[in-house]
């Protein structure tokens, strides 16, 4: 423990290090690694917290677990195996989510320094806030692949985690989805979403059945579509997928039939879309291709079972297998409860090939292994031992000088693939970023407009989507500003009855304010409200930091589907590139950032888009 | 051990542990792991970070020599050696926690000191890596190195600050590059218009690095005209770097932190000495340098240690191109760069 060997640090650090109390938030791939630095450097009050349990594919580098840890928990684990390291030390290990109300602000104030080691944004977005809120230093840090980063959150001092907005979380326009897919991705989140129809949670939003309203087919919904009434949404009016699918015993053929084979008729009949496009084929359950697609060229990577690629007879075998097998689970689950698509389990994840592999043979659209679909349906964020060991590094090289005092040592810094330009491969920013004055988060006034159609939101949703899913807060309280109304309290059950309202009934229209409060994470946020009808297709809001960034929405690039859901939970994931399925593009905007890096840094391009959001 | 069935195809077990990693590297790069026999030399915590990595990757054994005991002093980055093995031979006590890390990689370990073994020991690996050996030892084991075609490596880390060097002497690997093709195939769906565009292809390529041995990087002339100039702007590591390997030879053990107010006075000293014989300032290489160079600190092994490990495993693979000749940390700007010295 080098704090107590004397001579080891200067008289300065060494005692800092001794006294500290420091808090790592995820025992994960960094995590582990952070805290071996941390008892090894001769910190003696630690503590981690981590919801997470060991899974097998994390003993690639979280190096604290083994193959007997696999089921357990993270924190419980890392704590065990550190002291070992340093049976001096005094470690606290919580199994528990960082964003429980059980840590609040007073929590928080205990520690000299917190260290996130965490793999999404919204446990981020809210350790940002207590940390602001509690007036503790943070150190942030984040990989993916070969690549990392550190930063330092001091408040008034630094920019904090949510000072730029992040890119938005790449979505794809409900008829690419439903009706023109081009590319495999279109095909895999269409095969998500047929999941989710036929046993998961039911969304709306998620629909697989042709769209007779997509724009491009407008005025030759077809000779068939006037055989079936559509309803106002524009999707074919019958019975839901799941009942369908219920009333037949979620017979692999029919289903195969109607999916595979009658849909396709259907969308062939919407005549428009097919005058520049391939159209599609429809397939017949007793004669499907036997031949694999492209198998010269896979032959080269043979080896891994899930890295083969099937041919489509063996895709719908696996089809009608995984759907058997579904079935029985969601039949065996309580009346009303549904499954949860999991990248880990079998048959959701053969399922998922199989159909998107079908619908992209359909659709001339090349096809995928089971290891790639895997990769880009479950977001999988690679990572490797050296990549997490060299960030945790620099975070514990960044705490010595927080404990030091000694900010103005603390730039970001970045881990890249490749020596940059000028050599260098651990990267630091020449100074700090200073908080940006407009952040809806750590400003001294904090506040955003809200795009809305006031008519049409509810109570409800404005909490669920705007609030607590955009905004990242935990238990909002809503006062309509001048009238003193209560809109939302977080006061289990006192403001339920408004739930299904719309805003306007409560008063609320164009430039309203809202004034906000999450108790929890100490933060007050001024919310602006501009009506504004819901474009078509287009999404249900817009929050926006900075009014005078407002613009004409680009029709084209509305969404109503996301590539992938969360990001893989089990991995580190660094912020700027999360939730980006396609990794050229990561890599290409890394790059971006490198070259950038001369002209003022990352967050040059980064301010760029003020928009926070869109849904 | 198990996996290791002496296939090329990786097992499912391994495919399931590797899983992260591989889609990485790829399949190949791992294939390529799982045939490296790896010796590492030097086992303080510089070393144990190196052995951690390589072990987690999976590589197909690592040897770890050290004919060392454990010290007070590898308490503070040395996690391999448990607390209590406080004066056993520092490789045989890193043993368990070492196999412990990856049950598919043989771990073996070897007590002896490396200036007794005979130059056939090396022979029998792919690559070694030598930390912690004084500049005659690096010199020999690069020299045989070179003679059996093995990849050689080495490295130090000096409290705060590291630097790693590599010889791979004739390097062949393969690259990812990413180039700008006009593509002609029509995607399906895509309306026609959208066809005919640049768009970025990525091709693998061959390619090839030489590498010199490490007494060209010692015997480097400062002073000639091209050089001398580039030493007002360099960065002090190379030198402090040189000043520390003398300090090493000088003594036969590093800088003490018990002694520390004594050792940063005979290092100033020998900077003075060494950097006067290289034809360099003194001023190169800061009296305050010298006090974050004792013992090894455990975050800067992290670095260092991660570093290496990472060339260890492009070197294995042959994949990407790999740092030609050194790298080194400094800790006073958080700046970790890749120079190439030697001609």
């Amino acid at each position: 423990m080098a704090a107590s060997i004397d001579g080891v640090f200067e008289e300065i650090l060494k005692s800092s290090i001794l006294s500290a109390r420091v808090l790592v938030v995820g025992a994960g791939g960094i995590g582990c690694e952070l805290l071996k630095n941390l008892v090894l450097s001769g910190f003696e009050d630690v503590e981690i917290i981590d919801l997470d349990t060991i899974d097998v594919s994390n003993l690639n580098r979280q190096f604290l677990f083994h193959k007997q840890h696999v089921g357990k928990s993270k924190a419980a684990v890392a704590r065990e195996s550190a002291l070992t390291f340093n049976p001096n030390a005094s470690i606290k290990a919580y199994h528990d989510s960082i964003t429980s109300s059980e840590y609040g602000v007073n929590f928080f104030k205990r520690f000299s320094l917190v260290m996130n080691a965490l793999d999404n944004r919204a446990a981020r977005n809210h350790v940002n806030r207590m940390c602001l809120a509690a007036d503790v230093p943070l150190i942030e840090s984040g990989t993916a692949g070969y690549d990392g980063q550190v930063e330092l959150i001091k408040k008034g001092l630094t920019q904090c985690y949510e000072c730029q907005p992040k890119a938005a979380q790449k979505t794809f326009p409900g008829c690419t989805i439903r009706n023109t897919p081009s590319e495999p991705i279109h095909c895999i989140v269409w095969a998500k979403h047929l999941f989710n129809q036929l046993f998961g949670e039911d969304d709306p939003d998620e629909d697989v059945s042709p769209d007779t309203a997509d724009p491009e087919a407008a005025g030759d919904a077809g000779e068939d579509a006037l055989k079936i009434s559509t309803n106002e949404n524009g999707n074919v009016q019958r019975v839901s997928t799941r009942n369908w699918a219920q009333s037949c015993k979620y017979d692999p053929q029919k289903l195969f039939h109607k999916l595979f084979h009658d849909d396709i008729k259907y969308l062939l009949s919407m005549d428009n879309l097919w005058k520049k496009r391939i159209p599609p084929t429809p397939l017949f359950w007793g004669n499907l291709p036997d031949a694999v697609a492209g198998s010269s060229r896979n032959e080269k990577e043979s080896g891994l079972k899930d890295q083969k690629m099937w041919s489509i007879a063996e895709c719908a075998q696996i089809f009608a297998n995984s759907c058997r097998n579904l079935k029985n689970q969601f039949e065996s689950l309580k009346e009303d409860d549904h499954l949860v698509w999991d990248k880990d389990d079998k048959n959701a994840m053969d399922f998922v090939a199989s159909c998107a592999n079908i619908r992209a043979h359909i659709f001339s659209i090349p096809q995928k292994t089971r290891f790639d679909i895997k990769s880009m349906a479950g977001n999988i964020i690679p990572a490797i031992a050296t990549t997490n060991a060299i960030i945790a590094g620099i975070v514990v090289l960044h705490a010595f000088n927080v404990l030091k005092n000694n900010f103005e040592s603390c730039q970001t810094a970045y881990l890249r693939p490749k020596p940059t330009h000028r050599n260098q491969l651990i990267v630091p920013e020449k100074f700090l970023n200073p908080p940006n004055p407009k952040c809806y988060v750590c400003s001294p006034k904090p506040e955003v407009t809200l795009c809305v159609d006031v008519n049409s939101m509810t109570v409800k949703d404005l909490e669920e989507q705007v609030l607590k899913k955009t905004l990242n807060m935990v238990a909002p309280d809503v006062i309509l500003d001048g009238k003193g109304t209560v809109i939302i309290s977080s006061e289990e059950g006192e403001t339920s009855e408004n739930n299904p309202k719309k805003l306007g009934e409560l008063g609320i229209a164009d430039g309203s304010i809202l004034k906000v409060d999450d108790f929890l994470q100490n933060y007050e946020l001024s919310v602006t409200i501009i009506q504004r009808l819901v474009p078509k297709d287009g999404p249900d809001f817009e929050v926006v930091a900075d009014p005078s960034q407002l613009k004409p929405k680009d029709d084209d690039k509305v969404e109503s589907s996301t590539a992938n859901g969360e990001p893989d939970q089990d991995d580190d994931i660094l912020q700027v590139v999360e939730e980006d399925d396609d990794s050229s593009q990561q890599f290409d905007s890394k790059k971006r950032k490198t070259d950038g890096e001369t002209e003022g840094g990352i967050s040059k391009k980064r301010r760029t888009e003020d928009v926070i959001v869109v849904i | 051990m198990v996996g290791i069935d002496g296939s090329s195809e990786l097992t499912e077990d391994e495919a399931e542990l590797y899983d992260r990693q591989i889609r990485l590297w790829g399949l190949e790069s791992q294939k390529r792991l799982r045939k490296a026999r790896i010796l590492l030399i030097g086992l303080q915590g510089f070393g144990a970070e190196i052995c951690k990595n390589i072990i987690l990757a999976g590589v197909k054994a690592v040897t770890i020599l050290d004919g060392g005991v454990v010290k007070d002093e590898d308490a503070s980055s040395q996690f391999l050696a448990p607390r209590d093995q406080l004066g056993k031979n520092r490789a045989e006590a890193s043993l368990s926690r070492a196999q412990q890390l990856n049950p598919m990689v043989k771990v073996t370990a070897d007590p002896q000191d490396v200036a007794d073994k005979p130059d056939t020991f090396f022979g029998e690996f792919d690559v070694i890596c030598a930390t912690e050996c004084s500049v005659e030892q690096l010199i020999r084991i690069n020299q045989i190195c070179r003679e059996k075609s093995i990849k050689f490596f080495c490295g130090d880390v000096f409290g705060m600050f590291g630097y790693t060097f590599a010889d791979l002497q004739i390097h062949e690997y393969a690259e990812e590059v990413t180039v700008h093709k006009a593509s002609r195939s029509q995607k399906s769906g895509e309306p026609a218009a959208k066809v005919a565009k640049l768009s970025p292809v990525k091709e693998t390529r061959k390619q090839t690095a030489t590498f010199v041995p490490l007494q060209d990087v010692l015997e480097f002339d400062w002073s000639s005209e091209t050089y001398a100039k580039r030493v007002p702007k360099a960065d002090p590591s190379y030198f402090l770097m040189r000043v520390l390997l003398r300090f090493r030879s000088k003594h036969g053990h590093d800088p003490i932190p018990k002694n520390r107010e004594k050792d940063i006075e005979e290092l100033c000293k020998i900077r003075d000495e060494v950097l006067t014989k290289l034809r360099v300032p003194v001023e190169k290489v800061p009296d305050n340098l010298f006090r974050n160079v004792f013992a090894e600190v455990s975050p800067v092994c992290a670095i260092v240690g991660g570093v290496m490990a990472q060339e260890i495993i492009k070197a294995v693979s042959q994949k990407e191109s790999p740092h030609n000749n050194m790298f080194f940390f400094n800790p006073i700007k958080n700046v970790g760069f890749v120079d190439h010295i030697g001609n």
